[in-house]
Protein backbone atom coordinates (compact mmCIF):
# COMPACT_ATOMS: atom_id res chain seq x y z
CA UNK A 1 0.00 0.00 0.00
CA UNK A 2 1.51 2.89 -1.19
CA UNK A 3 -0.15 5.38 1.75
CA UNK A 4 1.88 3.51 4.51
CA UNK A 5 4.53 5.68 3.33
CA UNK A 6 3.45 8.73 4.35
CA UNK A 7 3.42 7.17 7.60
CA UNK A 8 7.33 6.68 7.37
CA UNK A 9 9.34 8.63 10.26
CA UNK A 10 10.97 10.09 7.44
CA UNK A 11 8.42 11.18 5.67
CA UNK A 12 7.53 13.32 8.78
CA UNK A 13 10.53 14.60 9.61
CA UNK A 14 10.66 15.95 6.05
CA UNK A 15 13.71 14.68 4.47
CA UNK A 16 12.13 13.20 1.01
CA UNK A 17 13.78 10.34 0.34
CA UNK A 18 12.32 7.97 -2.39
CA UNK A 19 11.98 4.53 -1.48
CA UNK A 20 14.26 3.12 1.27
CA UNK A 21 14.59 -0.18 -0.81
CA UNK A 22 15.53 -2.98 0.64
CA UNK A 23 19.39 -1.76 0.73
CA UNK A 24 19.17 1.04 2.11
CA UNK A 25 17.92 4.70 1.71
CA UNK A 26 19.02 5.83 -1.93
CA UNK A 27 21.03 7.72 -2.34
CA UNK A 28 19.93 9.98 -4.63
CA UNK A 29 18.38 13.74 -4.60
CA UNK A 30 14.92 14.21 -6.00
CA UNK A 31 16.22 15.99 -9.06
CA UNK A 32 18.90 13.25 -9.27
CA UNK A 33 16.74 10.59 -9.23
CA UNK A 34 14.39 12.36 -11.84
CA UNK A 35 17.90 13.05 -14.04
CA UNK A 36 18.68 9.10 -13.75
CA UNK A 37 15.78 8.46 -14.60
CA UNK A 38 15.58 10.29 -18.19
CA UNK A 39 19.48 9.10 -18.43
CA UNK A 40 17.77 5.25 -18.22
CA UNK A 41 15.08 6.07 -20.60
CA UNK A 42 17.41 7.65 -23.36
CA UNK A 43 19.68 4.86 -23.05
CA UNK A 44 17.03 2.12 -23.73
CA UNK A 45 15.35 4.23 -26.68
CA UNK A 46 18.99 5.04 -28.07
CA UNK A 47 19.85 0.99 -27.94
CA UNK A 48 16.42 0.17 -29.28
CA UNK A 49 16.85 2.78 -31.89
CA UNK A 50 20.31 1.70 -32.73
CA UNK A 51 19.49 -2.29 -32.62
CA UNK A 52 16.81 -1.91 -34.80
CA UNK A 53 17.60 -2.91 -38.30
CA UNK A 54 20.98 -3.83 -37.36
CA UNK A 55 20.77 -6.54 -35.34
CA UNK A 56 16.91 -7.31 -35.38
CA UNK A 57 14.65 -6.64 -38.45
CA UNK A 58 12.70 -3.37 -38.14
CA UNK A 59 9.96 -5.57 -39.35
CA UNK A 60 9.49 -7.11 -35.97
CA UNK A 61 10.75 -4.91 -33.21
CA UNK A 62 10.32 -1.65 -35.29
CA UNK A 63 11.66 2.05 -34.22
CA UNK A 64 10.71 4.67 -30.95
CA UNK A 65 11.05 7.10 -33.62
CA UNK A 66 8.28 5.02 -36.01
CA UNK A 67 6.21 4.50 -33.15
CA UNK A 68 6.00 8.28 -32.11
CA UNK A 69 4.85 9.06 -35.75
CA UNK A 70 2.44 6.59 -35.99
CA UNK A 71 1.21 7.95 -32.85
CA UNK A 72 1.22 11.57 -33.70
CA UNK A 73 -0.60 11.12 -36.90
CA UNK A 74 -3.23 8.89 -34.73
CA UNK A 75 -3.45 12.24 -32.62
CA UNK A 76 -3.15 14.44 -35.72
CA UNK A 77 -5.88 13.31 -37.43
CA UNK A 78 -7.81 12.28 -34.67
CA UNK A 79 -8.13 8.47 -35.55
CA UNK A 80 -7.16 7.66 -32.30
CA UNK A 81 -10.16 8.81 -30.16
CA UNK A 82 -12.65 6.62 -31.72
CA UNK A 83 -10.83 3.98 -30.34
CA UNK A 84 -9.64 5.57 -27.00
CA UNK A 85 -12.98 6.79 -26.40
CA UNK A 86 -14.79 3.04 -26.85
CA UNK A 87 -11.92 1.22 -24.97
CA UNK A 88 -12.21 4.20 -21.94
CA UNK A 89 -16.24 4.02 -21.98
CA UNK A 90 -16.21 0.49 -21.48
CA UNK A 91 -13.63 0.39 -18.91
CA UNK A 92 -14.86 3.51 -16.62
CA UNK A 93 -18.78 2.09 -17.20
CA UNK A 94 -17.89 -1.36 -15.83
CA UNK A 95 -14.95 -0.52 -13.19
CA UNK A 96 -17.99 1.88 -11.52
CA UNK A 97 -20.62 -1.03 -11.93
CA UNK A 98 -18.19 -3.57 -10.66
CA UNK A 99 -16.97 -1.36 -7.78
CA UNK A 100 -20.75 -0.25 -6.41
CA UNK A 101 -21.73 -3.85 -6.41
CA UNK A 102 -18.69 -4.95 -4.95
CA UNK A 103 -18.89 -2.70 -2.28
CA UNK A 104 -22.74 -3.18 -1.97
CA UNK A 105 -22.81 -6.95 -1.52
CA UNK A 106 -19.38 -7.11 0.30
CA UNK A 107 -21.15 -4.82 3.05
CA UNK A 108 -24.17 -6.54 2.88
CA UNK A 109 -22.69 -9.71 3.42
CA UNK A 110 -20.18 -8.37 6.17
CA UNK A 111 -23.27 -7.25 7.98
CA UNK A 112 -25.48 -10.33 7.70
CA UNK A 113 -22.75 -13.34 8.44
CA UNK A 114 -25.40 -15.82 8.45
CA UNK A 115 -25.85 -15.45 4.54
CA UNK A 116 -22.36 -14.82 4.02
CA UNK A 117 -21.75 -18.18 5.06
CA UNK A 118 -24.65 -20.15 3.31
CA UNK A 119 -23.10 -17.85 -0.43
CA UNK A 120 -19.28 -18.31 0.44
CA UNK A 121 -18.49 -21.42 -1.28
CA UNK A 122 -20.17 -20.61 -4.63
CA UNK A 123 -18.61 -16.84 -4.29
CA UNK A 124 -15.33 -19.03 -4.06
CA UNK A 125 -16.04 -20.54 -7.31
CA UNK A 126 -17.15 -17.99 -9.16
CA UNK A 127 -14.07 -15.97 -8.16
CA UNK A 128 -11.83 -18.83 -8.81
CA UNK A 129 -12.61 -18.90 -12.40
CA UNK A 130 -10.59 -16.80 -14.80
CA UNK A 131 -12.95 -13.52 -15.74
CA UNK A 132 -11.44 -14.29 -19.05
CA UNK A 133 -13.24 -17.44 -20.00
CA UNK A 134 -16.82 -15.53 -19.66
CA UNK A 135 -15.95 -13.24 -22.32
CA UNK A 136 -17.42 -15.50 -25.20
CA UNK A 137 -20.35 -16.30 -23.16
CA UNK A 138 -21.24 -12.12 -22.66
CA UNK A 139 -20.77 -12.22 -26.74
CA UNK A 140 -23.16 -14.17 -27.52
CA UNK A 141 -25.88 -12.85 -24.69
CA UNK A 142 -24.65 -8.89 -25.42
CA UNK A 143 -23.56 -8.72 -28.58
CA UNK A 144 -19.82 -7.84 -29.52
CA UNK A 145 -20.47 -4.03 -28.93
CA UNK A 146 -20.27 -1.89 -25.75
CA UNK A 147 -22.26 -4.45 -23.39
CA UNK A 148 -20.28 -7.21 -23.64
CA UNK A 149 -16.76 -5.07 -22.40
CA UNK A 150 -18.72 -3.64 -20.25
CA UNK A 151 -19.89 -6.65 -18.00
CA UNK A 152 -16.85 -8.52 -18.69
CA UNK A 153 -15.00 -5.73 -16.55
CA UNK A 154 -17.96 -5.19 -14.13
CA UNK A 155 -16.94 -9.16 -13.29
CA UNK A 156 -13.81 -8.59 -13.01
CA UNK A 157 -13.37 -5.80 -11.12
CA UNK A 158 -16.62 -7.08 -8.78
CA UNK A 159 -14.63 -9.77 -6.87
CA UNK A 160 -11.63 -7.74 -6.22
CA UNK A 161 -13.92 -5.66 -4.64
CA UNK A 162 -16.36 -7.94 -2.96
CA UNK A 163 -13.58 -9.50 -1.47
CA UNK A 164 -11.27 -6.48 -0.46
CA UNK A 165 -14.26 -4.85 1.30
CA UNK A 166 -15.03 -8.36 3.23
CA UNK A 167 -11.36 -8.96 4.45
CA UNK A 168 -11.50 -5.63 5.33
CA UNK A 169 -14.98 -5.73 8.12
CA UNK A 170 -12.71 -9.36 8.69
CA UNK A 171 -9.94 -7.73 9.66
CA UNK A 172 -11.91 -5.39 12.00
CA UNK A 173 -10.81 -6.03 15.46
CA UNK A 174 -13.77 -7.05 17.91
CA UNK A 175 -12.78 -5.26 20.87
CA UNK A 176 -13.00 -1.99 19.36
CA UNK A 177 -16.49 -3.12 17.95
CA UNK A 178 -17.24 -4.42 22.07
CA UNK A 179 -15.82 -0.91 23.10
CA UNK A 180 -18.16 0.97 21.50
CA UNK A 181 -21.43 -1.43 22.08
CA UNK A 182 -20.38 -1.22 25.94
CA UNK A 183 -20.64 3.25 25.79
CA UNK A 184 -24.08 2.10 24.54
CA UNK A 185 -23.28 2.38 20.34
CA UNK A 186 -26.54 0.99 18.32
CA UNK A 187 -26.07 -1.19 15.38
CA UNK A 188 -26.63 1.80 13.30
CA UNK A 189 -23.24 3.50 14.98
CA UNK A 190 -21.35 0.14 15.26
CA UNK A 191 -21.57 0.31 11.30
CA UNK A 192 -21.21 3.71 10.64
CA UNK A 193 -18.56 3.89 12.92
CA UNK A 194 -16.16 1.44 12.69
CA UNK A 195 -17.08 -1.25 10.19
CA UNK A 196 -17.34 1.17 7.57
CA UNK A 197 -14.70 3.72 8.06
CA UNK A 198 -12.20 0.33 9.07
CA UNK A 199 -12.65 -1.44 5.94
CA UNK A 200 -12.36 1.75 3.55
CA UNK A 201 -8.71 1.11 3.45
CA UNK A 202 -9.29 -1.84 2.05
CA UNK A 203 -11.62 -1.26 -0.24
CA UNK A 204 -9.58 1.52 -1.61
CA UNK A 205 -6.30 -0.43 -1.95
CA UNK A 206 -9.05 -2.96 -3.93
CA UNK A 207 -10.25 -0.14 -6.34
CA UNK A 208 -6.23 1.06 -6.93
CA UNK A 209 -5.92 -2.78 -7.96
CA UNK A 210 -8.79 -3.18 -9.89
CA UNK A 211 -8.30 -0.41 -12.35
CA UNK A 212 -5.40 -2.50 -13.89
CA UNK A 213 -8.06 -6.00 -14.04
CA UNK A 214 -10.63 -3.50 -15.48
CA UNK A 215 -8.47 -2.21 -18.36
CA UNK A 216 -7.28 -5.87 -18.78
CA UNK A 217 -10.61 -7.16 -19.12
CA UNK A 218 -11.54 -4.52 -21.59
CA UNK A 219 -8.33 -5.26 -23.74
CA UNK A 220 -8.97 -8.58 -23.66
CA UNK A 221 -12.38 -8.40 -24.32
CA UNK A 222 -11.73 -6.23 -27.49
CA UNK A 223 -9.01 -9.02 -28.97
CA UNK A 224 -11.62 -11.38 -28.67
CA UNK A 225 -14.35 -9.79 -30.40
CA UNK A 226 -14.95 -6.13 -31.40
CA UNK A 227 -14.85 -3.70 -34.08
CA UNK A 228 -13.24 -0.56 -32.36
CA UNK A 229 -11.22 0.25 -29.36
CA UNK A 230 -7.38 -0.11 -28.33
CA UNK A 231 -7.37 -4.03 -27.85
CA UNK A 232 -8.58 -4.44 -31.28
CA UNK A 233 -6.35 -1.98 -32.67
CA UNK A 234 -3.59 -4.23 -31.69
CA UNK A 235 -5.53 -7.22 -32.59
CA UNK A 236 -5.58 -5.94 -36.01
CA UNK A 237 -2.21 -4.61 -36.01
CA UNK A 238 -0.38 -7.67 -35.21
CA UNK A 239 -3.08 -9.37 -37.88
CA UNK A 240 -1.10 -7.30 -40.38
CA UNK A 241 2.43 -7.73 -38.85
CA UNK A 242 2.30 -4.22 -38.48
CA UNK A 243 4.51 -4.25 -35.15
CA UNK A 244 4.49 -0.48 -35.25
CA UNK A 245 0.90 0.13 -34.93
CA UNK A 246 0.96 -2.59 -32.26
CA UNK A 247 3.23 -0.80 -30.32
CA UNK A 248 1.67 2.49 -30.23
CA UNK A 249 -1.15 0.84 -29.10
CA UNK A 250 0.64 -0.39 -25.99
CA UNK A 251 1.87 3.12 -25.38
CA UNK A 252 -1.63 4.42 -25.49
CA UNK A 253 -2.65 1.89 -23.13
CA UNK A 254 0.18 2.25 -20.75
CA UNK A 255 -0.62 6.02 -20.98
CA UNK A 256 -4.13 5.54 -20.04
CA UNK A 257 -3.65 2.50 -16.85
CA UNK A 258 -0.54 5.04 -15.14
CA UNK A 259 -2.47 7.92 -14.95
CA UNK A 260 -6.07 5.84 -14.07
CA UNK A 261 -3.99 4.37 -11.27
CA UNK A 262 -2.21 7.68 -10.05
CA UNK A 263 -5.19 9.48 -10.27
CA UNK A 264 -6.92 7.10 -8.07
CA UNK A 265 -3.98 6.92 -5.66
CA UNK A 266 -4.45 10.77 -4.77
CA UNK A 267 -8.31 10.41 -4.41
CA UNK A 268 -7.65 8.01 -2.17
CA UNK A 269 -5.04 10.00 0.12
CA UNK A 270 -7.31 12.96 0.26
CA UNK A 271 -10.40 10.65 1.34
CA UNK A 272 -9.15 9.02 3.68
CA UNK A 273 -6.73 9.61 6.97
CA UNK A 274 -3.70 8.80 5.90
CA UNK A 275 -2.18 8.88 8.54
CA UNK A 276 -3.76 6.79 10.68
CA UNK A 277 -1.19 4.21 10.56
CA UNK A 278 -3.03 1.27 9.40
CA UNK B 1 -14.38 -16.84 9.62
CA UNK B 2 -17.10 -14.12 9.70
CA UNK B 3 -16.50 -12.44 13.07
CA UNK B 4 -19.08 -10.25 12.35
CA UNK B 5 -22.18 -12.24 14.15
CA UNK B 6 -21.67 -11.27 17.66
CA UNK B 7 -20.45 -7.76 16.47
CA UNK B 8 -24.00 -6.66 15.65
CA UNK B 9 -25.99 -8.51 17.95
CA UNK B 10 -29.42 -6.23 19.25
CA UNK B 11 -27.42 -4.54 21.91
CA UNK B 12 -29.53 -5.62 25.23
CA UNK B 13 -31.92 -3.43 26.83
CA UNK B 14 -30.38 -0.98 29.18
CA UNK B 15 -30.99 -1.97 32.72
CA UNK B 16 -33.60 -0.56 34.87
CA UNK B 17 -32.34 1.72 38.07
CA UNK B 18 -31.78 -0.30 40.92
CA UNK B 19 -33.70 -2.48 43.14
CA UNK B 20 -33.70 -1.54 46.53
CA UNK B 21 -32.34 -4.99 48.44
CA UNK B 22 -28.71 -4.45 47.60
CA UNK B 23 -28.39 -1.75 49.80
CA UNK B 24 -24.92 0.03 48.88
CA UNK B 25 -23.86 -2.69 47.12
CA UNK B 26 -23.01 -1.65 43.07
CA UNK B 27 -21.08 -4.64 41.99
CA UNK B 28 -21.50 -7.71 43.76
CA UNK B 29 -19.95 -11.06 42.19
CA UNK B 30 -21.36 -14.13 44.07
CA UNK B 31 -19.17 -17.29 43.74
CA UNK B 32 -17.96 -16.57 40.60
CA UNK B 33 -15.73 -18.50 38.96
CA UNK B 34 -14.26 -18.40 35.34
CA UNK B 35 -12.75 -21.63 33.04
CA UNK B 36 -11.61 -20.64 29.98
CA UNK B 37 -11.44 -24.03 27.57
CA UNK B 38 -8.64 -22.91 25.46
CA UNK B 39 -8.14 -25.87 22.08
CA UNK B 40 -10.70 -28.53 24.43
CA UNK B 41 -8.94 -27.96 27.35
CA UNK B 42 -10.62 -26.62 30.23
CA UNK B 43 -8.45 -24.33 32.59
CA UNK B 44 -9.40 -22.79 35.33
CA UNK B 45 -8.98 -18.73 35.13
CA UNK B 46 -11.13 -17.92 38.35
CA UNK B 47 -11.57 -19.85 41.36
CA UNK B 48 -15.16 -18.80 42.90
CA UNK B 49 -14.43 -15.88 44.49
CA UNK B 50 -17.08 -13.18 46.14
CA UNK B 51 -16.47 -9.37 45.82
CA UNK B 52 -18.62 -6.64 46.37
CA UNK B 53 -18.10 -3.20 45.66
CA UNK B 54 -20.33 -0.41 47.18
CA UNK B 55 -21.80 2.18 45.71
CA UNK B 56 -19.20 5.61 45.32
CA UNK B 57 -16.23 2.79 46.67
CA UNK B 58 -12.85 2.86 45.11
CA UNK B 59 -11.45 -0.78 44.85
CA UNK B 60 -8.04 -2.18 43.28
CA UNK B 61 -7.58 -5.67 42.38
CA UNK B 62 -3.73 -6.45 42.97
CA UNK B 63 -1.79 -9.90 42.52
CA UNK B 64 0.04 -11.43 39.86
CA UNK B 65 -0.41 -11.75 36.47
CA UNK B 66 -2.34 -13.80 34.78
CA UNK B 67 -4.25 -14.19 38.55
CA UNK B 68 -7.84 -13.40 36.54
CA UNK B 69 -7.98 -9.72 37.44
CA UNK B 70 -9.04 -8.81 33.88
CA UNK B 71 -11.14 -11.46 33.29
CA UNK B 72 -13.07 -9.97 36.89
CA UNK B 73 -13.61 -6.75 35.27
CA UNK B 74 -14.75 -8.43 31.98
CA UNK B 75 -17.46 -10.42 33.96
CA UNK B 76 -18.35 -7.13 35.15
CA UNK B 77 -18.55 -5.68 32.21
CA UNK B 78 -20.76 -8.89 30.81
CA UNK B 79 -18.22 -9.23 27.95
CA UNK B 80 -18.04 -12.71 29.56
CA UNK B 81 -20.13 -14.88 31.25
CA UNK B 82 -19.15 -16.28 34.76
CA UNK B 83 -18.74 -20.61 34.34
CA UNK B 84 -20.55 -20.65 37.96
CA UNK B 85 -21.95 -18.15 40.04
CA UNK B 86 -23.45 -14.63 38.95
CA UNK B 87 -22.49 -11.17 38.78
CA UNK B 88 -24.87 -8.49 39.83
CA UNK B 89 -24.57 -4.85 38.96
CA UNK B 90 -26.39 -2.72 41.06
CA UNK B 91 -29.17 -5.13 41.89
CA UNK B 92 -29.62 -6.70 38.62
CA UNK B 93 -28.10 -9.78 36.97
CA UNK B 94 -25.33 -9.01 34.54
CA UNK B 95 -26.22 -10.54 30.75
CA UNK B 96 -25.27 -9.57 28.05
CA UNK B 97 -22.93 -6.23 27.48
CA UNK B 98 -23.33 -4.05 30.65
CA UNK B 99 -23.83 -0.51 29.30
CA UNK B 100 -23.60 1.23 32.91
CA UNK B 101 -19.96 1.02 33.28
CA UNK B 102 -17.21 2.63 31.25
CA UNK B 103 -14.51 0.19 31.02
CA UNK B 104 -11.00 1.19 30.05
CA UNK B 105 -9.56 -2.04 28.92
CA UNK B 106 -5.77 -3.36 29.03
CA UNK B 107 -5.66 -3.64 25.73
CA UNK B 108 -5.66 -0.61 23.58
CA UNK B 109 -9.26 0.08 21.42
CA UNK B 110 -8.73 2.80 19.76
CA UNK B 111 -10.30 3.74 16.95
CA UNK B 112 -7.20 3.54 14.29
CA UNK B 113 -8.70 6.32 11.81
CA UNK B 114 -9.67 8.77 13.91
CA UNK B 115 -7.14 11.39 15.88
CA UNK B 116 -7.03 11.39 19.46
CA UNK B 117 -9.31 14.17 19.75
CA UNK B 118 -11.93 12.38 17.55
CA UNK B 119 -11.66 9.51 19.52
CA UNK B 120 -12.31 10.89 22.73
CA UNK B 121 -15.22 12.70 20.91
CA UNK B 122 -17.21 9.00 19.94
CA UNK B 123 -18.91 8.62 23.45
CA UNK B 124 -20.46 11.65 23.02
CA UNK B 125 -21.59 11.71 19.07
CA UNK B 126 -23.92 8.43 19.93
CA UNK B 127 -27.03 8.85 19.76
CA UNK B 128 -28.22 8.22 23.19
CA UNK B 129 -26.20 10.89 24.51
CA UNK B 130 -26.34 13.32 21.25
CA UNK B 131 -24.47 16.83 22.23
CA UNK B 132 -24.25 19.24 20.03
CA UNK B 133 -21.05 19.91 17.96
CA UNK B 134 -20.03 22.74 20.00
CA UNK B 135 -20.81 21.04 23.12
CA UNK B 136 -18.35 18.30 22.21
CA UNK B 137 -15.88 20.66 20.82
CA UNK B 138 -15.28 22.29 24.28
CA UNK B 139 -15.51 18.92 26.22
CA UNK B 140 -12.79 17.53 24.43
CA UNK B 141 -10.93 20.16 24.95
CA UNK B 142 -11.11 20.02 28.29
CA UNK B 143 -10.41 16.72 28.74
CA UNK B 144 -7.13 16.62 26.62
CA UNK B 145 -5.98 19.55 29.12
CA UNK B 146 -7.40 16.91 31.87
CA UNK B 147 -5.07 13.96 30.84
CA UNK B 148 -1.94 16.19 29.39
CA UNK B 149 -2.26 15.67 25.99
CA UNK B 150 -2.42 19.49 25.07
CA UNK B 151 -1.08 19.45 21.20
CA UNK B 152 -1.37 15.73 20.56
CA UNK B 153 -5.34 16.49 19.56
CA UNK B 154 -4.97 15.96 15.91
CA UNK B 155 -2.55 12.72 16.56
CA UNK B 156 -3.76 9.52 15.28
CA UNK B 157 -2.96 6.78 17.73
CA UNK B 158 -0.21 5.65 15.57
CA UNK B 159 1.52 8.48 16.24
CA UNK B 160 1.33 8.27 19.78
CA UNK B 161 3.32 6.51 22.71
CA UNK B 162 1.10 3.54 24.19
CA UNK B 163 1.28 6.29 27.21
CA UNK B 164 -0.62 8.51 25.90
CA UNK B 165 -2.57 6.00 24.12
CA UNK B 166 -3.59 4.97 27.74
CA UNK B 167 -4.61 7.93 28.41
CA UNK B 168 -6.42 8.94 25.46
CA UNK B 169 -8.95 5.97 26.28
CA UNK B 170 -9.02 7.13 29.59
CA UNK B 171 -10.20 10.73 28.47
CA UNK B 172 -12.51 8.46 26.06
CA UNK B 173 -13.86 6.98 28.75
CA UNK B 174 -14.41 10.46 31.42
CA UNK B 175 -15.93 12.12 29.13
CA UNK B 176 -19.36 11.05 29.16
CA UNK B 177 -18.60 10.08 33.20
CA UNK B 178 -20.29 6.72 33.37
CA UNK B 179 -21.65 5.55 36.95
CA UNK B 180 -18.59 3.07 36.93
CA UNK B 181 -15.23 2.56 36.10
CA UNK B 182 -13.24 -0.29 35.25
CA UNK B 183 -10.14 0.43 34.88
CA UNK B 184 -6.89 -2.14 34.05
CA UNK B 185 -3.79 -1.29 34.44
CA UNK B 186 -4.40 2.56 32.89
CA UNK B 187 -1.26 3.80 34.39
CA UNK B 188 0.86 0.68 33.37
CA UNK B 189 2.92 2.63 30.69
CA UNK B 190 3.25 5.71 32.35
CA UNK B 191 6.46 7.44 33.74
CA UNK B 192 6.37 7.92 38.03
CA UNK B 193 5.68 11.51 37.83
CA UNK B 194 2.75 11.73 35.12
CA UNK B 195 1.29 8.89 36.80
CA UNK B 196 1.12 10.62 40.36
CA UNK B 197 -0.43 13.93 38.22
CA UNK B 198 -3.16 11.57 36.72
CA UNK B 199 -3.73 10.19 40.43
CA UNK B 200 -4.36 13.47 41.20
CA UNK B 201 -6.62 14.19 38.78
CA UNK B 202 -8.68 10.76 38.73
CA UNK B 203 -9.25 11.12 42.53
CA UNK B 204 -10.26 14.39 41.77
CA UNK B 205 -13.09 13.26 39.04
CA UNK B 206 -14.60 10.54 40.81
CA UNK B 207 -15.03 12.12 44.23
CA UNK B 208 -16.50 14.85 42.38
CA UNK B 209 -18.72 12.48 39.81
CA UNK B 210 -19.21 10.29 42.88
CA UNK B 211 -18.24 7.21 40.88
CA UNK B 212 -17.50 3.82 41.83
CA UNK B 213 -14.52 2.32 40.71
CA UNK B 214 -13.05 -1.35 40.15
CA UNK B 215 -8.94 -0.33 39.31
CA UNK B 216 -6.90 -3.32 38.29
CA UNK B 217 -3.06 -2.41 38.83
CA UNK B 218 0.49 -4.28 40.02
CA UNK B 219 1.34 -1.39 41.26
CA UNK B 220 0.94 -1.51 45.16
CA UNK B 221 1.46 1.78 46.19
CA UNK B 222 -0.90 3.35 43.48
CA UNK B 223 -3.52 0.89 44.62
CA UNK B 224 -3.33 1.92 48.31
CA UNK B 225 -3.05 5.46 47.28
CA UNK B 226 -6.11 5.55 45.24
CA UNK B 227 -8.01 2.88 46.89
CA UNK B 228 -11.09 2.78 50.03
CA UNK B 229 -10.33 -0.98 49.88
CA UNK B 230 -7.74 -3.01 47.90
CA UNK B 231 -8.08 -6.63 46.97
CA UNK B 232 -5.14 -9.18 46.99
CA UNK B 233 -6.02 -12.13 44.56
CA UNK B 234 -3.86 -15.02 44.51
CA UNK B 235 -1.62 -17.32 41.73
CA UNK B 236 -3.41 -18.22 39.12
CA UNK B 237 -6.14 -19.52 39.69
CA UNK B 238 -6.97 -16.23 40.86
CA UNK B 239 -8.79 -16.19 44.47
CA UNK B 240 -9.31 -13.28 47.02
CA UNK B 241 -6.35 -14.05 49.50
CA UNK B 242 -6.69 -10.84 51.55
CA UNK B 243 -8.91 -7.61 51.76
CA UNK B 244 -7.98 -4.38 53.09
CA UNK B 245 -9.50 -1.34 53.85
CA UNK B 246 -7.85 2.10 53.60
CA UNK B 247 -8.35 3.99 56.17
CA UNK B 248 -6.77 7.16 54.93
CA UNK B 249 -8.64 10.58 54.95
CA UNK B 250 -10.25 12.26 51.50
CA UNK B 251 -9.71 13.81 50.14
CA UNK B 252 -5.94 12.69 49.78
CA UNK B 253 -3.10 14.27 48.62
CA UNK B 254 -1.41 11.79 45.93
CA UNK B 255 1.85 13.20 46.50
CA UNK B 256 2.91 13.25 50.09
CA UNK B 257 0.20 10.51 50.92
CA UNK B 258 2.93 7.99 50.79
CA UNK B 259 5.20 9.34 53.30
CA UNK B 260 2.44 8.78 56.02
CA UNK B 261 2.89 5.95 58.97
CA UNK B 262 -0.44 4.37 57.89
CA UNK B 263 0.51 4.22 54.33
CA UNK B 264 4.09 2.40 55.49
CA UNK B 265 2.43 -0.12 57.34
CA UNK B 266 -0.11 -0.72 54.94
CA UNK B 267 2.21 -1.30 52.05
CA UNK B 268 4.02 -3.53 54.66
CA UNK B 269 1.12 -5.71 55.72
CA UNK B 270 -0.24 -6.13 51.94
CA UNK B 271 3.19 -6.52 50.36
CA UNK B 272 3.45 -9.59 53.10
CA UNK B 273 0.09 -11.46 51.54
CA UNK B 274 1.21 -10.41 47.66
CA UNK B 275 4.39 -11.26 47.60
CA UNK B 276 4.30 -14.99 47.88
CA UNK B 277 1.68 -15.08 45.41
CA UNK B 278 4.00 -13.11 43.37
CA UNK B 279 6.49 -15.64 43.47
CA UNK B 280 4.27 -18.36 43.31
CA UNK B 281 3.00 -16.88 40.13
CA UNK B 282 6.04 -16.17 38.37
CA UNK B 283 7.63 -19.75 38.67
CA UNK B 284 5.11 -21.05 36.67
N1 LIG C 1 -9.88 -15.35 26.29
C1 LIG C 1 -9.13 -16.21 27.00
N2 LIG C 1 -8.97 -17.48 26.54
C2 LIG C 1 -8.24 -18.36 27.24
N3 LIG C 1 -7.61 -18.09 28.38
C3 LIG C 1 -7.71 -16.85 28.88
C4 LIG C 1 -8.48 -15.85 28.21
N4 LIG C 1 -8.41 -14.72 28.93
C5 LIG C 1 -7.64 -15.00 29.99
N5 LIG C 1 -7.23 -16.27 29.97
C6 LIG C 1 -6.40 -16.93 31.00
O1 LIG C 1 -6.98 -16.68 32.24
C7 LIG C 1 -6.01 -16.34 33.21
C8 LIG C 1 -6.30 -14.99 33.80
O2 LIG C 1 -6.10 -13.98 32.83
P1 LIG C 1 -6.29 -12.44 33.12
O3 LIG C 1 -7.61 -12.23 33.73
O4 LIG C 1 -6.00 -11.72 31.86
O5 LIG C 1 -5.14 -12.19 34.18
P2 LIG C 1 -4.58 -10.80 34.74
O6 LIG C 1 -5.37 -9.70 34.17
O7 LIG C 1 -4.72 -10.93 36.22
O8 LIG C 1 -3.15 -10.73 34.35
C9 LIG C 1 -4.68 -16.39 32.50
O9 LIG C 1 -4.06 -17.60 32.82
C10 LIG C 1 -5.01 -16.34 31.05
O10 LIG C 1 -4.10 -17.10 30.33
MG1 LIG D 1 -4.77 -8.25 32.90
Amino acid sequence: MASVSINSPVAQSGVRNDEPGALGRAMLTTRGLIISRILFLAAVLLTWEFASGRIISKFWLSTPSAIMQTLWKWLHDGSLWVHLEATLTEMSLGYVIGCVAGVFIGLVLGFLPTVYRVVVPFLGGLYCLPKIALAPLFVILLGIDLGSKVALVAISVFFLILYATLDGIHDIDRDLVQALRIMGATRREIAMKVLIPGCLRWVFTGMRIAVRYAFTAAILGEVIASNRGVGYLIEAFSGQYNSTGVFAAMLVLVACSLTASELLTRWESSATHSKAGV
Amino acid sequence: MPRGDTMLENRPKPTPVSAANTGGAMVRMQDVAKDFSVRGKETRALQPINLTVNRREFVSLVGPSGCGKSTALNLVAGLLTPTSGQVFYDGQLVQGLNERVGYITQKDTLLPWRTAADNIAVPLELRCRNESRKVIRERVAEMIELVGLRGFDKHYPGELSGGMRKRVALARTLIYEPETLLMDEPFGALDAQLKLLMHDQLQRLTQQRKMTVMFVTHDLAEAIALSDRVVVFSARPGRIRAEREIPLDRPRDVFKVRFADTFSRLHEELWNELKDEVVKGTDV
